[in-house]
C-alpha cells in the first residue's frame, strides 16, 4: 500500500492491529494514544497504536510504499518503530522501519529487545512521530473510529476486541490550544468512554451472529447520526424508539474455493422515515443522497471497485428507487436518488470479510467480489420489503397499491352487507378482529393492511414468475382476444349482449 | 339469514359469493395475494389442423388473477364492485340492468364493456348464465307473426295483429303458454327489414313468426329463439346482409358469441339455415352494379379473420365458402339492395322463392 497521508497511514495501523486481533483466540484491547510533544515549536505529534492479538510478522509493515509527495514528507519521517511480542517469545522485539529507504534489505534494523520476565503475553505497538494540526489529526481518527463502531463486536468470541483512545495532551500543549479546542478533546474523550461502556453492555450476546451486530452497530450508527452524538437523536426518532427504522439485512458467502478463500458480504439497508417537522429542528441535514460505509475485513475503507459495480448493476426500480448518479469523493461513496420519498433516507453498509484471517490480504476476484455484493444488496433490500409493508415498493407495486383501499372497501363491503350473520362472524374472527368493536373503517383498514403486505410480498418474487403464472393452464391465445386483455374495449353490439 | 322471496337458486348463488368471499380473506390472512381463478371458454379458434377441441363445452384454460399486475388488481377491483351489487340484488330479490350497475359507479367502471366482463367473469366463477344474477339488458329485439304467449302474467297476442312488431321479453325464464300455428320462424338481421315485411304484411301471407335482434343479437333475443325452437319444433332462417358484419351476426346466432362462450351451450342455436343473401344471389337476382359495394380494407380484414375459425370450417362448411366467395368477389350488399326492382320484392318474390325451393345452407 502506499502512503499517501498521514490520515491513511493511521487508518492501515488500525486496520492492522484489528487484523491480529481477529487472528487472536482470545479478547484484545486496542489502544490509540496520541501525545503532543511540549518541547517543540511546531506541533510534533506522537501516535502509537497497540493492540493485545497475536504478534507481528512485520511484512504487513514492510510492504507499505512511502509515496513521493513533499505534503507527507513534510509531516512525516517515514520512520515506524514496532515493538512486538508473540505469545510464545520470551522477549519483546524492538524494530525500526525506514520507509524513506530505497533498498528493501536496509528497510528494517533490529533494535533491542526486552524480556518479557517470563510473563505470557503478546501484542503490538507501532508508533510514529508526524508533525500535524492535532485537531485534524483527531478529526479524522474520530471519524474513522466512529464508522468502526458499526461493527460492534465481532463474529465470535475468540475474535472479539475492544478499542479505547487515549490523549494525552501535556500542559505546554495545551496553552497553545484555543478554548473550543479544548472543549472538543474532553468531548472526544467523553464520547470515546461512552462508546466503549455501551460495547461492554451491549444487548446483544457476543456470540451473537456477525450479521446482527452490524445491524445493531448500524442501527446505533444512524440513529445518533453517524455516531456523533452520544444517544439517539430525539428530534429525529421520538421517544427513542427505531419504530422510524426500516432494516434489512443480506449475507452472501462464497462456496469457499480457493480463489475466494471464504469471503463473506454482509449488507444492512435501513431506511429512516423522519417526520417533516423534525427535519428543520434538527442539526442533520437529510438530502437524498446515502453514504455507503463499507468495511473490508472489520475496517473502514473505500469501497472496491468491483462492489461499486455491483451497486450499479442492481435493480433499483424493483425497489421503487432511481439512481441518479454514483459519486466517489476523497474515498466516500455517495449515491444520489432521484425519487426518494419525502422525508425519506437510506442508509447501507457493506462489510467484506474473510471467514480465514490472513495476516496479509489476498488478492480476491473481482467478479466473486462483486457477484457476492449483488447478492447481499438484494437480500438486504428483498428482507427490508419482506418485514416493511410498503416499503422499497416497485414502480408497478405502488401503481397496484393505488386499488389496495378500493379493494378493501368492497371485500369489507362483501362481508358487511351479507345478511348472514355467521358468516359476516366467522370473516371478522378470521381477520383476528373482536365482533364487539366492528366499524366499517376498521375492518377495511384491516384488510387494507393485508392487500399492502401482499403486494409486498409479491414484489419480491421474481418478474418470471409473475409473468407465468397469470397464463398458466392456457393451452392457447386466441388471436382476436388478444386486445381485450388490458382494457377489454368491445363495443356494446359485438359483445353478444 | 337471505331475504324470505329469495330462489333456492339465489341462495345457492349467494353461498357460492360468500364461499368465494372467505376464499379471498383466507387467502390475505395467510400473507398471499387472493388468486382468482377463471375458466376460459371459446367458440372457436384458428387451428388449421382441426385437432382443436372447440365444439366441446368444457373450459380451455384458466386465466389466473393475481395482485401482481396492474391489469389485474383493476380488474379484480371491478369484478369485486359488480359482485357486491350482484349480492344485493339477489338478497333482496331485486334484477337491475348492465347499464344501471355501470351507473352505480362510472367514474371506476369508465365503461359498459367493463362491467360486462366482470359480469361474464361473476359467471363463469359461480358456474351460471347472467339471467341467475339478476342482472338483465334492455330488451332489444322485436318479434312478429303467428305467436301468443305470457311473460309473468303479462299476455303477448301477437296472432291478434301478426304484422304488428312486439318487444322480446327480457325475463325469457318467465314465458311460458307459448302457442303457435307458425310453419317457420324468420330471423332477420335488421330492424328496417322487419319493418319492410310489416309493411308488406308478410305474415298475413306467410304462417311465420319472424324475429329481429336489431344487429348482433342480445342474450334475452337468442335465449327466446332458442325457446321457441325447442317448443315449437320449427325451422329457422336466417336473413343477414351479405357483408362481413352480416355473416358475423348470422355465426353468433348459429355459435354464440366468444364473449359469452361460458354461456353458448344456452344460446347458440345449431338448427338455423342461412337463407341469404349470399354473394351468389347478385347474379341470380340481377342485381345491377350500383347496388354492390366494394369490400374495404376493414371487411377484408374481417373475413380473413373469420375465414380461420374453426367451426366455419368443421361445420358449415359451406358457409364458409360463400365467405370465401364474398372475399374473392372483392363486393358486398344489403338485403334492401333487393328492392331495387320493386320494394316488395323481398317479401313476395326473394324470400317464399328461397324458402319454397330450398335455397338456404
Amino acid at each position: 500500500m502506499e502512503v499517501n497521508s498521514v490520515q491513511n497511514l493511521c487508518n492501515y495501523l488500525i486496520t492492522c492491529a484489528i487484523r491480529r486481533c481477529r487472528i487472536s483466540e482470545d479478547f484484545c484491547r486496542l489502544s490509540i494514544s496520541v501525545k503532543s510533544s511540549p518541547q517543540s515549536t511546531t506541533p510534533l505529534l506522537w501516535i502509537s497504536v497497540s493492540d493485545t492479538g497475536v504478534g507481528s510478522t512485520l511484512e504487513e509493515f514492510l510492504g507499505l510504499k512511502f509515496a513521493n509527495d513533499p505534503i507527507v514528507a513534510d509531516k512525516w519521517d517515514g520512520v515506524i518503530c514496532v515493538a512486538t511480542t508473540s505469545i510464545s517469545d520470551k522477549e519483546i522485539h524492538h524494530f525500526k522501519v525506514n520507509l524513506t529507504e530505497t533498498d528493501s534489505s536496509r528497510r528494517m534494523t533490529k533494535l533491542h529487545s526486552v524480556t518479557k520476565n517470563g510473563a505470557k503475553f503478546s501484542g503490538t505497538e507501532v508508533s510514529l512521530w508526524i508533525s500535524e494540526n492535532i485537531d485534524d489529526l483527531l478529526r479524522d481518527i474520530t471519524f474513522f473510529l466512529r464508522k468502526m463502531l458499526v461493527l460492534k463486536a465481532p463474529v465470535s468470541s475468540y475474535e472479539l476486541f475492544r478499542f479505547s483512545m487515549l490523549i494525552l495532551p501535556t500542559i505546554p500543549a495545551l496553552k497553545n490550544v484555543l478554548t473550543s479546542d479544548f472543549f472538543f478533546l474532553k468531548l472526544l474523550w467523553s464520547q470515546c468512554e461512552s462508546h466503549i461502556l455501551q460495547l461492554a453492555s451491549s444487548s446483544l450476546p457476543s456470540s451473537a451472529p456477525n450479521i446482527d451486530q452490524l445491524k445493531s452497530g448500524f442501527e446505533e450508527y444512524v440513529s445518533k447520526h453517524g455516531n456523533i452524538l452520544n444517544d439517539v437523536c430525539h428530534r429525529c426518532f421520538s421517544t427513542g424508539s427505531r419504530e422510524y427504522l426500516k432494516v434489512g439485512s443480506g449475507v452472501a458467502c462464497s462456496t469457499g474455493n480457493q480463489r475466494s478463500n471464504g469471503q463473506v458480504m454482509e449488507v444492512v439497508i435501513i431506511v429512516s422515515e423522519i417526520p417533516e417537522t423534525t427535519q428543520s429542528s434538527c442539526f442533520r441535514a437529510y438530502d437524498k443522497k446515502t453514504e455507503i460505509l463499507y468495511f473490508k475485513d472489520y475496517s473502514p475503507c473505500s469501497i472496491s471497485q468491483s462492489s461499486l459495480d455491483a451497486l450499479t448493476s442492481i435493480k433499483w426500480k424493483d425497489y421503487g428507487l432511481t439512481l441518479r448518479s454514483i459519486a466517489v469523493q476523497d474515498g466516500c461513496t455517495l449515491l444520489e436518488w432521484q425519487n426518494l420519498p419525502p422525508f425519506a433516507h437510506i442508509d447501507i453498509v457493506l462489510h467484506s470479510y474473510h471467514k480465514q484471517v490472513l495476516i496479509l490480504p489476498c488478492k480476491e476476484s473481482s467478479q466473486v467480489d462483486q457477484s457476492l455484493t449483488r447478492k447481499a444488496v438484494k437480500l438486504a433490500l428483498n428482507e427490508l420489503k419482506e418485514k416493511n409493508g410498503g416499503v422499497l415498493l416497485s414502480e408497478r407495486a405502488l401503481k397496484i397499491c393505488n386499488y389496495a383501499p378500493d379493494l378493501a372497501k368492497t371485500i369489507a363491503g362483501l362481508i358487511l352487507s351479507s345478511h348472514d350473520l355467521s358468516f359476516k362472524g366467522e370473516c371478522i374472527s378470521l381477520l383476528g378482529l373482536q365482533f364487539q368493536e366492528i366499524t366499517r373503517n376498521v375492518v377495511e383498514d384491516c384488510i387494507k393492511e393485508k392487500i399492502i403486505s401482499a403486494i409486498g410480498l409479491n414484489d419480491i418474487k421474481p418478474q418470471r414468475t409473475r409473468e407465468a403464472a397469470s397464463f398458466l393452464f392456457d393451452d392457447e391465445v386466441i388471436q382476436e382476444l388478444d386486445t381485450l386483455d388490458e382494457e377489454y374495449e368491445e363495443c356494446e353490439e359485438a359483445f353478444g349482449s | 339469514m337471505e331475504g324470505k322471496h329469495s330462489s333456492p337458486h339465489s341462495i345457492n348463488l349467494l353461498k357460492k359469493i360468500k364461499d368465494f368471499t372467505r376464499s379471498i380473506l383466507e387467502d390475505l390472512c395467510n400473507g398471499c395475494s387472493p388468486t382468482i381463478y377463471i375458466d376460459k371458454f371459446r367458440t372457436y379458434c384458428t387451428e388449421s389442423s382441426g385437432n382443436c377441441c372447440c365444439s366441446s363445452d368444457l373450459p380451455k384454460g384458466k386465466e389466473i388473477l393475481t395482485l401482481q399486475r396492474e391489469c389485474h388488481a383493476r380488474r379484480m377491483d371491478v369484478l369485486l364492485r359488480v359482485l357486491m351489487v350482484v349480492q344485493q340484488l339477489l338478497q333482496e330479490n331485486r334484477h337491475a340492468s348492465k347499464r344501471d350497475i355501470y351507473y352505480m359507479n362510472p367514474l371506476i367502471f369508465k365503461e359498459q364493456s367493463v362491467v360486462d366482463r366482470a359480469i361474464n367473469d361473476i359467471c363463469i366463477l359461480l358456474h351460471c348464465s347472467r339471467h341467475n344474477l339478476n342482472v338483465v339488458s334492455v330488451g332489444n329485439g322485436l318479434v312478429m307473426g303467428w305467436l301468443r304467449f305470457s311473460e309473468a302474467g303479462r299476455k303477448f297476442d301477437c296472432i291478434n295483429s301478426p304484422n304488428t312488431a312486439h318487444p322480446i321479453p327480457v325475463h325469457v325464464e318467465y314465458v311460458e303458454d307459448i302457442i303457435s300455428v307458425a310453419q317457420y320462424i324468420l330471423i332477420v338481421e335488421k330492424e328496417s327489414v322487419f319493418q319492410r315485411l310489416a309493411n308488406d304484411q308478410f305474415c298475413r301471407q306467410n304462417r311465420c313468426i319472424v324475429i329481429t335482434g336489431r344487429g348482433y343479437p342480445d342474450v334475452p333475443t337468442r335465449r327466446f329463439l332458442r325457446l321457441l325452437i325447442e317448443t315449437l319444433h320449427l325451422t329457422a332462417y336466417c336473413l343477414v346482409d351479405c357483408d362481413p358484419y352480416g355473416i358475423d351476426i348470422l355465426s353468433t346466432y348459429r355459435f354464440g358469441s366468444m364473449q359469452m362462450a361460458y354461456d353458448a351451450k344456452f344460446l347458440r342455436i345449431p338448427e338455423i339455415h342461412w337463407l341469404g343473401a349470399f354473394p351468389s344471389d347478385c347474379e341470380k337476382y340481377h342485381l345491377p352494379q350500383q347496388c354492390l359495394l366494394s369490400l374495404t380494407a376493414e371487411d377484408k380484414q374481417k373475413v380473413e379473420g373469420m375465414l380461420l375459425r374453426c367451426y366455419l370450417e368443421h361445420e358449415v362448411p359451406l358457409w364458409r365458402a360463400e365467405l370465401q366467395l364474398l372475399l374473392d368477389r372483392g363486393f358486398k350488399f344489403e338485403i334492401e339492395a333487393l328492392s331495387v326492382h320493386t320494394l316488395s320484392f323481398l317479401s313476395n318474390e326473394y324470400l317464399p322463392s328461397k324458402i319454397q325451393s330450398g335455397a338456404y345452407i
